[in-house]
């Protein structure tokens, strides 16, 4: 189902994120558009890996000996991490998803993709909240598309925190309805 | 309470959230899909990215990754 390079960058965030465990410290929660590939099926794709944890440094070391490096040359403003045998890219962008504002109970635990081993993505609720908001901002107008899509694919929501987190995204001015007006 | 409690996580078994396993998830996945027919949706436009980000890509295109 996934691209070969996706499910490739997958296994490897279930390796680091159980060498966090081992550490003591959560698993980093993968969001954006890799989060959107993974609840996609890879219909929605993605240019790498953004990832969120309070334990930057520590998830840095474990990368680091997962095989990433810092590109050489790379100027201040890449703050990323790159994979040079699978080509792909690693970032922290932040301690917590969504500025905190998510149930952290609703974050999934995703089981058995490699033995051992498990990674943790934000909900499809907090995806599509995150979407509707940046289309309401006015700056991503294709992002309205996406989350009508990831509500078509996803039929068991918890609609009533997925309202509530869409008002929240919106400041109140949209919710479901906006989603399932608009054609996927 | 400490730093290092706050972010000490349980082991994996005693994970209180929502969890699935990889297989099961795609299985259903690819279910759902084929039931509502191809899922077309536009590739992001790019337009939002952080100048970080940007960075980020060009050098995965240097690696030749295909994202």
């Amino acid at each position: 189902m996934y691209r070969p390079q996706f499910e490739a960058a997958l296994r490897l965030l279930a390796r680091v994120s159980e060498a966090m465990v081992s550490r003591g410290l959560r698993r980093p929660v993968l969001v954006g558009g890799a989060a959107a590939e993974f609840y996609s099926g890879s219909a929605i794709s993605t240019g790498d890996f953004d990832l969120c944890t309070p334990a930057q440094q520590t998830l840095e070391d474990e990368m680091q000996k997962a095989g990433f490096v810092r590109p050489a040359g790379a100027g201040r403003s890449l703050r990323g991490w790159v994979h040079p045998e699978l080509a792909l890219g690693f970032e922290v962008v932040a301690d917590f998803p969504m500025d905190g504002n998510i149930d952290r109970s609703t974050l999934l635990l995703v089981e058995n993709l490699v033995p051992d081993g498990a990674f943790v993505v934000v909900s499809v609720e907090d995806l599509i909240a995150d979407r509707v908001g940046q289309w309401h901002s006015g700056s991503a107008p294709d992002r309205l598309a996406q989350a009508r899509q990831l509500l078509d694919l996803h039929g068991n929501l918890d609609t009533g925190y997925l309202e509530r987190r869409i008002r929240e995204e919106t400041m109140g001015e949209h919710g479901i309805e906006t989603v399932r007006a608009t054609s996927g | 309470m400490s730093t290092v409690s706050k972010l000490s996580a349980p082991h994996p078994a005693e994970w209180s959230g929502r969890r699935v396993d990889f297989t099961d998830f795609t299985t259903r996945l690819a279910a759902r899909r084929a039931e509502i027919g191809a899922v077309e949706v536009p590739r992001n436009s790019g337009k939002r990215r952080t100048a970080s980000k940007r960075a980020l890509l060009a050098e995965i295109e240097k690696l030749g990754g295909e994202w």
